[in-house]
């Protein structure tokens, strides 16, 4: 009977399944399952940023897509931890980093509100140009990442990185965005239906713009500390697409877009980087990780299920004929014959 | 006498719906002319040849994509399903024919599989082919983890075939591009497809299965899979399941430069051929431009987005 209750909380599966997998983890491996969390939380947040990006603008309605993330994260990467050596900061560095994630968002936005083109175009064409300079930037390139910054993202006082405390109110900050804010209810309108937010005098297209830059912030800021954290690499990004797609959509966030879930993305994030614990406890090939994952995706989402398409449909139940009983007034006509 | 010539001409909607490609088919004709200029040999057949061959798996997948693109879905896991057959096609299909056979008929059904649960459940294709290239990818490195293999003779006959009047490689592009025209544009399946891409609502109403529609949609998809794995295979001559990992977005693309929609309803070969092979010439006159390698992408990207910003120009003019 709580059911509904329960399945009403979109966020809650994600959850359960992190927890699932983590008691999987300590019945296999044995020990204290605190360690397992707290390696889970200093992996998870750098998904959860990029994730919280990606789902605003998957709220902003059917067809928006951000694929620019991962080559954004990559050249965000070399761009913060180059600027960070040449200017002996760090803050600048990260900065730096953001700063060219909003720069490649800029040219997605000028193509998608100026040129019209789709989203997924858009951004593909915006990423292919930032893959191209992070190759020119990669080659021969010999900076390292600011020893002060990996430091900061290493400490954890009683197990709980700082990295995923400073995220967590990241993520608070979106909520209160999307709950509190002119901005976060106008993307909510727009993303359940465009046209009506128009009429009602939202400004579309500068709401669309301003999603797109903070998700292209947030995907330079990704890149920026994930550089630190591990090093400025090529495809330091490429995983970073499909899962940041799927930590959304099993986060509960709705993928035709209207109804964002900040929460969830945290719950599927974590799930995510414990299932690939998992996967390297029992040894799991990278071709069983793979199935797994899409396995898992696959099966949430038909378990799921998703009503959606009645939502595109709707629209077009209005163009129904007239009722028959317009056809049959015309008889009283005959009675004058 | 007006009215006579009006009918003469093309109508202004069939222009409208034409005017991607034509601007698609300039932008073709004009890398043709540069790499022409540069290096007269492309023009001869063997140049062609050379030029075309390695468009030619792209533009069968570009057609696959446009089959799930006519239903109003998009396909985000073409590029690993495409490095998954190659795969089979370099191991299964040398030392047993038969279960290679099977297995590939098995792909084609599991696409068709994926299509019905995607209609069943409601879910978004979006997500579910997302989730569905992790599994390809995962089944492509489980049966080979490291690039290599050998290909089926008969496919590597076929790849080194090079007759003398024409450039070989037009032949599966034009072959192609006809059968899926004929399916989908021509044929009753075909009205279906587009019928639940632009109106599902007058497809049910019509007394036809919406499900129906999607899973030949999806079975399409699949056979072209198949067939643009077994071409690039005999290109390659072997097999490597990330070979084909740029295809996904890449098809998107030569659907959207050859006129086709997200929302579904229009079938586009002849546009999505043109479009597959504006965007595969690309890295062929970079090439000869002596453009870096590294800087390749980014005018990949530039071209697609001047491409659609010409359309959009057309559009304009045109309404």
């Amino acid at each position: 009977m709580n059911i509904r209750a329960i399945v009403s909380r979109p966020w809650i599966w994600g959850f359960a399944a992190a927890v699932l997998v983590w008691a999987i983890i300590m019945a296999i491996s044995g020990q204290g399952g605190g360690q397992t969390v707290s390696l889970a939380l200093s992996l998870a947040p750098y998904l959860v940023i990029v994730g919280l990006g990606q789902m605003l603008v998957i709220t902003a309605g059917p067809g928006n897509i951000d694929v620019s993330v991962a080559p954004i994260i990559s050249l965000a990467g070399f761009a913060s931890v180059g600027v960070a050596a040449s200017t002996g900061s760090a803050t600048v560095g990260v900065l730096a980093g953001v700063g060219v994630g909003v720069l490649v968002a800029v040219i997605s936005t000028v193509a998608i509100l100026g040129l019209s083109v789709p989203p997924i175009i858009a951004t593909l064409a915006a990423g292919l140009v930032a893959s191209s300079v992070t190759l020119t930037l990669a080659n021969g390139f010999t900076a390292v990442p600011d020893p002060g910054l990996r430091e900061l993202l290493n400490v954890r006082p009683a197990g709980i990185p700082v990295l995923a405390v400073a995220v967590a109110a990241l993520t608070a900050l979106v909520i209160v965005l999307l709950r509190r804010t002119v901005y976060g209810r106008s993307l909510i309108a727009v993303g359940q239906n465009r046209r009506a937010a128009e009429r009602a005098g939202i400004p579309v297209a500068r709401v669309i713009a301003t999603t797109y830059l903070v998700s292209g912030a947030l995907a330079g800021l990704t890149g920026a500390l994930l550089a630190a954290y591990i090093a400025p690499s090529a495809d330091l990004g490429t995983r970073y697409l499909l899962d940041s797609v799927a930590v959304v959509v099993i986060g509960g966030t709705l993928i035709s877009g209207g109804r964002a879930v900040p929460v969830g993305v945290w719950g599927a994030g974590l799930f995510f980087i414990l299932l690939d614990g998992l996967v390297n406890l029992v040894g799991w090939s990278t071709a069983a990780q793979n199935l797994l994952k899409g396995g898992l995706v696959l099966f949430v989402l038909f378990l799921a299920g998703g009503g959606d398409r009645a939502g595109g449909t709707a629209s077009r139940f209005r163009r129904r004929p007239r009722p028959a009983a317009a056809t049959t007034t015309t008889t009283g006509d005959n009675i004058h014959g | 006498m007006s009215d006579l010539l009006a009918s003469a001409l093309p109508s202004r909607a069939r222009m409208r719906r034409t005017a991607p490609a034509v601007v698609s088919a300039v932008a073709l004709a004009a890398m043709l002319a540069v790499c022409a200029s540069l290096q007269s040999d492309v023009l001869s057949v063997g140049g062609l040849t050379l030029v075309l061959s390695a468009t030619v798996p792209l533009v069968i997948a570009a057609q696959a994509q446009m089959a799930l693109m006519s239903v109003g879905d998009i396909d985000l896991g073409i590029g690993n399903f495409v490095g998954l057959v190659t795969v089979v096609s370099a191991t299964t299909l040398v030392s047993s024919p038969l279960v290679g056979a099977l297995t590939l008929l098995g792909l084609v059904a599991a696409y068709a599989l994926l299509g019905a649960l995607i209609h069943l459940r409601r879910v978004p294709s979006l997500i579910a082919t997302l989730g569905a290239s992790f599994v390809w990818l995962g089944l492509g490195l489980f049966i080979l983890p490291t690039p290599g293999g050998s290909t089926p003779e008969w496919l590597a006959t076929f790849g080194s075939w090079q007759p003398a009047g024409f450039p070989a490689p037009l032949l599966p592009i034009l072959v192609v591009a006809l059968v899926v025209y004929l399916l989908t544009a021509r044929s009753a399946l075909g009205v279906r497809m587009r019928g639940l891409g632009s109106n599902p609502v007058a497809l049910q109403r019509a007394g036809l299965r919406p499900l129906a529609a999607r899973v030949i949609a999806y079975t399409v998809a699949g056979a072209l899979g198949v067939v643009s794995g077994l071409v690039l295979a005999s290109q390659t001559g072997g097999g490597d399941v990330s070979s084909a990992s740029s295809y996904t977005l890449m098809t998107v693309a030569a659907v959207i430069l050859g006129g086709g929609s997200f929302f579904g309803g229009s079938a586009v070969p002849w546009g999505v051929a043109i479009g597959g092979v504006t965007l595969g010439l690309v890295s062929v006159v970079l090439s000869l431009l002596d453009v870096q390698s590294n800087m390749q992408s980014a005018v990949q990207g530039v071209i697609v987005l001047a491409v659609l910003a010409g359309r959009v120009v057309v559009g304009k003019v045109l309404r």
